[in-house]
């Protein structure tokens, strides 16, 4: 019988060190809050994990996450980690297709029932089960049937996690987030658009070290990752606390990389890793490059109003209902000035 | 409304020293009913409330600092003495009925209604603890002129009967017989004969025509009458065509003090009164503050118009009398304090007036500590002085005007306010104080130079 | 709809509503009263000018009273002054008055605002220790003070928490929280005593009219 290779097994075939393994290790322990003693229980348990079996479905999304996780400049550890694991569907990225890939994705389910991960990508339409289909089968059916059998369920980034931008007002296709139609299996959300890669495989670490989830926020993001604002984090802090902001794209201010708040950053609210771990490498991140963080990992980050709206900046209506108010205002202090004088006059003639 | 009731007879024979005041003394006047009497402190709480006095009730802040401003709470440290305080019941009279959110106030009971066990209390607070001298509207820092509500607060208070027992008899005397201690016009023209002898001054009376009528208060034809002879002899040497009129003479205004507005309005009618008919040009008050808050400023609206005439207090008249030349005075050696009456300096805008007279009289005027405007009251005006029960309270309080004047170490203490004169004397005797209060105007009055000379 | 996006939505809105119309039924409230016509001679001239005379002297306190209220006194403008600049010169509160005011002014860097925030907060701790211990304020003082106390002060701490960031609550919901609690300061507002924000203009300005007119102190 065909032995399946340990994760750890795949990793030195591979070429990855045991010092650049436990290095991995350690990081991974780190952006995890775990204590250094976990390290080598995180080593094991990847090196001797059999490959995990994941399917991963895609549904209204633009690929942006996929992108994200396969677009790193050198192969990394997590990308190969990444390529550790069983990726038995992924129709983007796997060569099968049409019947032999939903046949699969069925093989996958049936001899890993009850162990498999199901990670998705987009949002599901419920509108219309025809607005987006694959196979000829509804989103939310496949995700339905895929789900059944899973340990858990990963909702990889916004669309998936929130809804996302399909599911921005006035949200035509009825777009849901996973976690509305999947309620008896666990489901963490790793939203941003698109999340950034090591988020995703410090999660398969954690679900390879420990059989389960780390622990979540309100919104069903690892704790870990999403624990902190970017705001809190972020390099032009001292900037904000000066009062030293950027006023418009060009000038001195913004030349002088201070703080984008009166741009519109809304860093302050939303919690995400990018201004620790950043991007490409670690090479920059969005505040980093002169623009206001979006807020991309928060629900319905889309509606929230304009990027480029301060974040202090009340939703006011205009001053006509503010001018209604005033009249109705008017309107009591008249009727009460009355039965004011009503009561003197009467008390008056009363003597 | 007229009978006292018989749970506290007055003594008037008693001598003054000798009075003893029981602990606790709430006065009620008539027999009305006790719903009756809340009523009818409500309907005139709420008779007074107009912009003005709506404002001032709505922007109490309950900062407090109107009790470091009243001498009664300065001096004895009751916290029911916060002029504030005072104007609780009225406060609460305003937020029920006439408030902009009074409906709301009835409606969840958030101000309940007036008690007559308040009223009761409240009237100790509203008459024997308050002179209405206005030093409080100095400090607020809402600009709230609280003594002025206080006046308005006892129109509710005589109305349903409750307010001291002395001043209401007071007040009645004067309704009744046209002055406080019951000097008709036959007693008065005794006196100016008296005083016309004795000084050997002449005193006009009862001129068909004259340009300036002079009026007199009833405590200086009673205690201090040579006051007369010294408002005739300055109006003679100023050459004044003017005279005393037996229809209305009467300065003082105990329906003002006491809260009652049809008694307060005869009073000064009849001086508005007499003043048309021989076609005076001016009305000089006497040595009275009250009077002169009651004629000055308030005359005209109990007329309804503009007066026909001018108001001067005899301060005033003297300031101006000086500088036009119209009369000189012999320069006086002598160091002199002055203490000023609530209701002509701090609250009647004539303060300068009498600081211009003694310098005119050449003194060395030595000006109290935080002197003029934020003097500290005599202890006596409001009515306070005629309430026998507040006896204690008052002489307690008069201790910091003793200060007052002690610090200026000035050889004579003058004033011009004859009810300031008898909170003086009554205390100058208690205490049995150094200093004996003289008046502004018989000082000059004594040292006029002879005609021509 | 989460808390953040109600506080700044709705919540604002009809706080704002509620700030208004109260703010003027109010006012109107009282001028709609009647009027008290003065036929006395004036000595002076009263009028606007001596209304805006007092408005602003009135500020100050009159020599005789300087040592028994410089406690207190001191205390209220620290309280005062403190809230002005918390409220008009912080930045991000700067910004929020631009998003309907449509134009902004200088404000104060952060570090600054923080001080004075704390300044006005301990200001106002001590003042309700004196309004709880003074047998003066002990006896006047009511549920309005105390209440207008608290939702003033409310607002304060929640809005100098969020630099602190304490771990156990959120950066958005605190800031939901302090948006809240500002609303529920102006739903407050012109029904209580802090009504003496503009009440103060009224009652300082009869008084000057008043008073100015007799050529009397004020």
């Amino acid at each position: 019988m065909k032995r399946t290779p340990t994760v750890g097994e795949i990793l030195q075939a591979k070429g990855v060190s045991r010092r650049g393994f436990l290095k991995y290790c350690a990081t991974t322990a780190s952006i995890l809050a775990l204590p250094p003693t976990m390290i080598p229980r995180i080593a094991e348990a990847i090196e001797s994990a059999r490959r995990p079996s994941v399917i991963w479905l895609s549904f209204q999304e633009c690929t942006g996450c996929t992108e994200s996780l396969t677009r790193s400049a050198t192969p990394t550890v997590e990308g190969l980690i990444f390529d550790a694991i069983s990726l038995d569907y992924h129709h983007t990225l796997q060569a099968a297709a049409g019947d032999q890939a939903e046949a699969a994705r069925h093989a996958a389910m049936e001899e890993n029932n009850g162990d498999y991960l199901v990670l998705v990508d987009g949002s599901i339409p419920l509108a219309n089960p025809g607005f987006s289909t694959i196979a000829g089968i509804s989103n939310v059916d496949m995700l339905r049937e895929t789900v059944a059998g899973a340990k858990a369920v990963v909702a990889i980034g916004s669309c998936a996690a929130f809804g996302g931008i399909p599911g921005a007002d006035p949200n035509p296709t009825g777009a849901v987030a996973v976690s509305e139609l999947v309620t008896d299996k666990p489901v963490m959300n790793v939203p941003g658009c698109p999340p950034i890669p090591i988020v995703m495989t410090a999660v398969l670490a954690h679900f390879l070290t420990f059989g389960e989830l780390p622990a979540l926020d309100k919104h069903g993001r690892p704790l870990a990752f999403y624990g902190t604002t970017i705001h809190d984090r972020c390099y032009r802090r001292p900037f904000y606390e000066q009062g030293r902001f950027a006023e418009t794209f060009d000038d001195e201010g913004a030349k002088a990389g201070w703080c984008l708040y009166k741009l519109g950053c809304k860093g302050p609210i939303t919690y995400n890793a990018c201004a620790t771990t950043k991007w490409n490498s670690g090479t920059s991140f969005p505040i980093e490059a002169g623009h206001p963080c979006l807020g991309c990992s928060e629900p319905d980050f889309w509606d929230k109003g304009g990027f480029y709206e301060p974040l202090s900046t009340g939703n006011f209506d205009s001053g006509a209902k503010l001018a209604g108010a005033a009249a109705v205002g008017a309107a009591l202090g008249a009727v009460a000035a009355t039965a004011g004088r009503r009561r003197q006059a009467k008390y008056t003639k009363e003597g | 409304m007229t009978t006292v009731d018989g749970r506290h007879a007055i003594d008037r024979e008693a001598e003054r020293l000798a009075y003893k005041p029981p602990e606790i003394r709430h006065d009620t006047q008539g027999d009305m009913s006790t719903e009756d009497r809340v009523e009818k402190a409500m309907h005139h709480f709420v008779k007074n409330f107009n912009t003005q006095t709506a404002s001032y009730l709505d922007g109490c802040l309950h900062c407090g600092m109107c009790a470091d401003a009243c001498h009664f709470h300065v001096r004895t440290d009751d916290p029911r003495y916060t002029p504030i305080w005072k104007l609780e019941l009225f406060k609460q009279a305003y937020k029920r009925e006439a408030g902009p959110f009074a409906f709301f106030y009835r409606l969840f009971g958030f101000k309940k209604k007036v008690t007559i066990d308040q009223l009761e209390e409240w009237q100790h607070l509203l008459y024997d603890s308050c002179t209405v001298c206005g030093r409080c509207s100095l400090v607020c820092p809402m600009g709230i002129d609280i003594a002025g509500l206080v006046s308005m607060a006892r129109h509710g208070m005589f109305k349903a009967g409750l307010i001291p027992h002395e001043l209401h008899e007071v007040a009645k005397r004067a309704a009744e017989t046209g002055s406080p201690l019951g000097i008709t016009p036959d007693k008065f023209e005794d006196r100016i004969e008296w005083m016309a002898d004795e000084h050997e001054v002449e005193i006009p009376v009862d001129a068909e025509q004259a340009d300036v009528l002079a009026v007199m208060s009833s405590i200086e034809i009673q205690k201090y009458p040579q006051s007369i002879a010294a408002t005739a002899k300055i109006l003679n040497a100023a050459g004044e065509k003017w005279t005393f009129r037996l229809d209305g003479f009467e300065a003082t205004n105990f329906g003002m003090l006491s809260g009652n507005p049809e008694w307060q309005k005869e009073a000064t009618m009849k001086l508005i009164n007499a003043a048309i008919k021989i076609g005076a040009k001016l009305i000089v008050l006497p040595e009275c503050g009250h009077a002169y808050m009651a004629l000055r400023w308030m005359g005209a609206n109990m007329l309804g118009k503009p007066l026909p005439f001018k108001v001067l207090h005899i301060s005033e008249y003297l300031s101006e009398a000086l500088d036009q030349g119209k009369i000189k005075v012999n320069a006086v050696d002598t160091s002199v304090t002055y203490h000023d009456p609530c209701q002509v300096s701090r609250r009647g805008g004539a303060t300068e007036a009498a600081r211009n007279v003694l310098k005119h009289l050449g003194v060395d005027f030595r000006e109290m500590e935080y002197g003029g405007d934020y003097n500290w009251c005599c202890g006596g005006g409001g009515g306070v002085v005629t309430i026998t029960r507040a006896d204690p309270l008052r002489r307690r309080v008069f201790k910091l005007k003793m200060d007052q004047v002690e610090k200026t170490e000035a050889d004579e203490l003058l004033s011009s306010c004859a009810n300031c004169r008898q909170s003086f004397d009554d205390s100058q005797e208690y205490f049995n104080w150094d200093y004996k209060m003289g008046s502004l105007m018989e000082m000059v009055a004594e040292n006029l130079e002879e005609d021509g000379s | 709809m989460d808390l953040l996006e109600f506080a700044r939505g709705p919540a604002l809105q009809w706080a704002a509503y509620i700030l208004v119309a109260g703010t003027i039924w109010r006012i109107f409230g009282i001028v709609l009263l009647k009027e008290k016509a003065d036929f006395s001679e004036p000595r002076a001239r009263g009028g606007l000018g001596a209304a805006l005379k007092v408005i602003y002297t009135r500020s100050f306190t009159a020599n005789p009273f300087k040592k028994a209220t410089l406690y207190p006194k001191m205390l209220a403008y620290v309280q005062h002054l403190g809230l002005f600049a918390v409220v008009l010169l912080f930045v991000p509160h700067i910004m929020f008055f631009e998003g309907f005011l449509g134009f902004s002014w200088p404000g104060l860097p952060n570090s600054v605002i923080y001080v004075l925030g704390v300044a006005a907060v301990a200001a106002s701790i001590a003042l309700l220790v004196r309004r709880l211990t003074s047998p003066v304020l002990k006896l006047i003082s009511n549920f309005d003070d105390y209440f207008s106390w608290f939702v003033t002060v409310l607002p304060l701490v929640t809005g100098l928490l969020i630099p602190v960031r304490p771990g156990f609550i959120r950066y958005e919901d605190l800031l939901a929280i302090h948006i809240l609690s500002v609303a529920v300061l102006m739903v407050w507002f012109p029904f209580g005593k802090l009504g003496h924000a503009f009440l103060v203009f009224i009652t300082r300005g009869t008084t000057g009219m008043v008073f100015e007119r007799r050529g009397a102190k004020t």
